[in-house]
Parts: structure tokens; C-alpha cells; sequence
């Protein structure tokens, strides 16, 4: 009996090795969410956050994983942050407690737990996101995703792209809207080095 | 226009049951029906500010009607202003160090029963405290403005331009309202909370404050006492206004031309 179940373990360790899930963390320099919102039905306005961290874990045999993002609201750009002869600048504005609130909410952060693939790939991602103190869900869709060796450091490394969309009213953020677009557009653009 | 608007009714409807010092209210919570709305989950900052500035007027009215004002009423209310403030506060009170948070809690605090303390002193004068509150709505909102909160300026704004409808009604009929603790309470708690936000959550620089702090003092000015309700209104708003249009300006000349 003991012989048999030794023999057994040693029979699945191999798998479940393979099957253990990777741990990946989010290379700062190439991660950046962008969001996009309608400006008095003229054009998009583009931005982004300078500033985020997060971790994500695959497993690709059993097609499961989690992720966690915190962005830094301060950070936010418009490229739009010099006040010229103006008394504030757009993004002096976006950090006000009209918009981000950043001196409250100094972090947002999106959490999922449940992701589904398109074959191999990671194909949608479902989660809750916590901005100004509320949480809501929301859905980011992987348009690319990518891993292989780092061509210069030969790190395990994983990018790609995910987009999705918001209120930003469900989130309270209710000023300007709407002139300033409730609708927010949303696309991470990642890059992350296995642990 | 519609917190002016609102402010003018309440004024000249709510005069005869001494209830005219409601207009501050008014105009404040038009102001916050139109901008967001009445929600107040979660609580932040401006939404805990929102509330006590609607919970003011109730216990302005209540103070009005079933206490005998004493001396000691003032301070007291005051004290319960500074301390209702640092729980406005307290989530961005937390996130700074003990020494900062202990300095910045105390300022607010100061800040709002300063304001809260010369407010109730003018409350037996209706046309005084309409002239301080209309002084200390309109620049708080354009300091705000200046400031890059749009939403602080906007609520401080209504109060403003609410207690010049307040101030308007008694040039108009020529007879001196009530303004008592519901008016003046509503208006320095509410310029107080809404200036220290401005510097928490927006760029306020911080001796704007003082600055400000100086109008309910200004419109203390001596005016003739034998000069008509219009007269005196006009005479005693042009020191007020002229202290917060001066905090207007250190506001826009420190933001000119500096990288954001």
C-alpha cells in the first residue's frame, strides 16, 4: 500500500508541476492605462495614468488566472499640465475632487478573478474595479497577448493589449458629463516578466 | 441663477415666520440637486461637507426657535464646527503623517469655527450677515474656480449668490429680515468647509485662507444707522467683497504661469 501510494505521487507531481500556476508582475516602463472619453461631441481626449504596479498569475493547462492593478490616480495626463496663462490645467483639473479626487483616492485598483481564453490565449478578463470608494464590475477583452523570451535580458516575458469600456457615473464621477463624455474607453497596454 | 432663484423665494416667502435665514440652504442644495445630486454613499469629503451643510440650517432653525441664545452658545458651536470638520477630513487627514495630519486637522479646524464664530455674531444683524455671506460664498466659489475645482466652486457660489437674494428681499421691501443661527451657522460652516476643501482636494494655497477669513470681520464696517436697508446693504457689502476679491487675487496671481 505505501509503495503504491508513494509510486502515485511521484506519478502526478510531474503534472501538477506543469499545471502550477506562473506568476507574472507588471514591467512599470512598458504598463500604461489609457482612457479615451467623447469632448463635446467633437473629438476623443486621450490619456493616461504615468504610474501604475499590479501582478497577474496564469495557468494555461488549467485555463485560469487572477490580476491585480493599482493605478496611481495622480498620474494622470492629458498632456495637458502646463497652466500657461490659465489659472489650472486640465490635468490639475482631472485631479481635482471633480474628477479622480486623487488627494482621497490616491489609487484605484482592479481585481479579477476570472479569466477566459480563446484557445490558448487569455481571451477576457472579468473583474471588479475600485475608483473614488466605489466597485464595479468590469469586463477588459484581450485583443493581443504575446509571451515568449525577452529579446535583450532572454526573461519569461508576457504583453499584450486589453480594452474595455465604463461609466464614469456609476462611479460617481459625475462633473461635466455631458459635455465631457460619460462613457470611458479604456485600453491597458501591459508587458510583465514571469516571477 | 436657479440658487438665486431658490434663495429669493425662500427669503420672501419664509420672512414672516422668521424662517428668511433658510435662503443659505436653498441655494446650497439647488446648487447640489443640479451638480450631482443628493447621494451620499460613499461618504467622501465634499458629500460629508454636503451633508452638514444641509444639517446646519436644521439645527440653526432649532437653536432659533427653542433656546435662548447665550454667550457661551457661539463658541460652543463653534467648537462642534471644528471638530464636525476634522471628521470631514478625516480620510485625507489619515493618509499624512501624525505631525502634518495633527497641523492640517487643526488649521481646517480653526479655519471653520473662525468663520463659524463671527458668522453667529452677526446673526441678530440680518443685513451684516447677508453682506458677510454673500462676500464669503462668491469668493470661496471663485477662488474655488481658480482652484480647479469646479464642483467646490459651483456649491460655494449658490451659497453666495443665495444670500444676496437674502440681502436683495430686505433692500427691496426695506425692512430688516431674521437671519439668526439657521443663516448663519448654514453660511460659515458651510464657506468654511467648502475653502478647506479647496485647499485639501483642489490648489488652493493655504494663505488664501486668513485672507478670507477676514470678511466676516469686514462687514462689521460702521455705516450710518439712520441710512435706508439699501443703503446700509450696499455700504457695509462693499468692504466684504472687496477683502474677498483680494483672496480671489492671490489665488489667480499664485497659479498664473506656473507649471501644473
Amino acid at each position: 500500500m505505501k509503495q503504491t501510494v508513494i509510486g502515485l505521487t511521484l506519478a502526478i507531481l510531474p503534472l501538477t508541476c506543469v499545471a502550477a500556476p506562473e506568476s507574472y508582475t507588471f514591467d512599470p516602463y512598458h504598463t500604461f492605462v489609457h482612457f479615451g472619453v467623447d469632448h463635446n461631441d467633437f473629438s476623443t481626449i486621450w490619456g493616461r495614468f504615468e504610474k501604475c504596479s499590479g501582478k497577474f498569475s496564469i495557468d494555461l493547462q488549467a485555463k485560469t488566472g487572477t490580476l491585480e492593478v493599482i493605478v496611481e490616480t495622480g498620474s494622470v495626463t492629458t498632456g495637458d499640465s502646463v497652466r500657461g496663462n490659465r489659472p489650472r490645467s486640465r490635468d490639475e483639473h482631472l485631479r481635482s475632487a471633480d474628477f479622480f479626487n486623487a488627494v482621497e483616492f490616491p489609487r484605484m485598483r482592479y481585481k479579477a478573478g476570472s479569466v477566459k481564453f480563446n484557445g490558448d490565449a487569455p481571451a477576457e478578463l472579468r473583474g471588479d474595479l475600485t475608483l473614488l470608494g466605489v466597485t464595479r464590475p468590469v469586463t477588459l477583452m484581450l485583443d493581443r497577448w504575446k509571451c515568449a523570451p525577452h529579446a535583450v535580458t532572454k526573461r519569461w516575458i508576457c504583453g499584450g493589449n486589453a480594452v474595455g469600456t465604463l461609466k464614469r457615473t456609476d462611479f460617481g464621477m459625475k462633473w461635466g458629463v455631458p459635455a465631457t463624455g460619460d462613457e470611458v474607453k479604456i485600453l491597458v497596454t501591459f508587458e510583465a516578466f514571469r516571477d | 441663477m436657479l440658487p438665486f432663484l431658490a434663495g429669493l423665494v425662500a427669503s420672501a416667502v419664509l420672512a414672516p415666520l422668521r424662517l428668511a435665514g433658510l435662503a443659505a440652504v436653498a441655494g446650497f442644495a439647488t446648487a447640489v440637486y443640479l451638480v450631482v445630486g443628493f447621494e451620499f454613499s460613499p461618504m467622501t469629503t465634499v458629500r460629508k461637507a454636503m451633508l452638514l451643510g444641509l444639517v446646519a440650517p436644521v439645527i440653526g432653525v432649532a437653536a432659533d426657535v427653542a433656546f435662548k441664545p447665550t454667550r457661551f452658545a457661539a463658541p460652543l458651536i463653534a467648537l462642534l464646527s471644528a471638530a464636525a470638520s476634522v471628521w470631514v477630513f478625516l480620510a485625507v487627514l489619515r493618509q499624512k503623517e501624525i505631525a502634518q495630519a495633527v497641523l492640517l486637522g487643526g488649521g481646517v479646524g480653526a479655519y471653520v469655527a473662525w468663520l463659524v464664530v463671527w458668522m453667529l455674531a452677526l446673526r441678530d444683524d440680518s443685513v451684516r450677515a447677508g453682506a458677510a455671506s454673500l462676500a464669503l460664498g462668491l469668493g470661496t466659489g471663485v477662488a474655488a474656480v481658480f482652484a480647479a475645482s469646479a464642483t467646490l466652486g459651483l456649491y460655494a457660489m449658490a451659497l453666495g449668490s443665495a444670500s444676496g437674494a437674502f440681502l436683495l428681499v430686505q433692500m427691496l421691501t426695506g425692512r430688516r429680515t431674521f437671519a439668526g443661527v439657521a443663516f448663519t451657522l448654514t453660511a460659515g460652516l458651510l464657506a468654511g468647509l467648502l475653502g478647506a476643501a479647496t485647499y485639501h482636494l483642489a490648489q488652493l494655497p493655504w494663505f488664501v485662507l486668513p485672507v478670507m477669513a477676514l470678511v466676516p470681520l469686514a462687514a462689521r464696517v460702521p455705516v450710518p444707522a439712520k441710512w435706508p436697508v439699501w443703503g446700509q446693504a450696499t455700504g457695509i457689502s462693499v468692504l466684504p467683497l472687496a477683502v474677498a476679491a483680494a483672496a480671489c487675487f492671490l489665488v489667480w496671481q499664485s497659479s498664473r504661469g506656473s507649471p501644473g
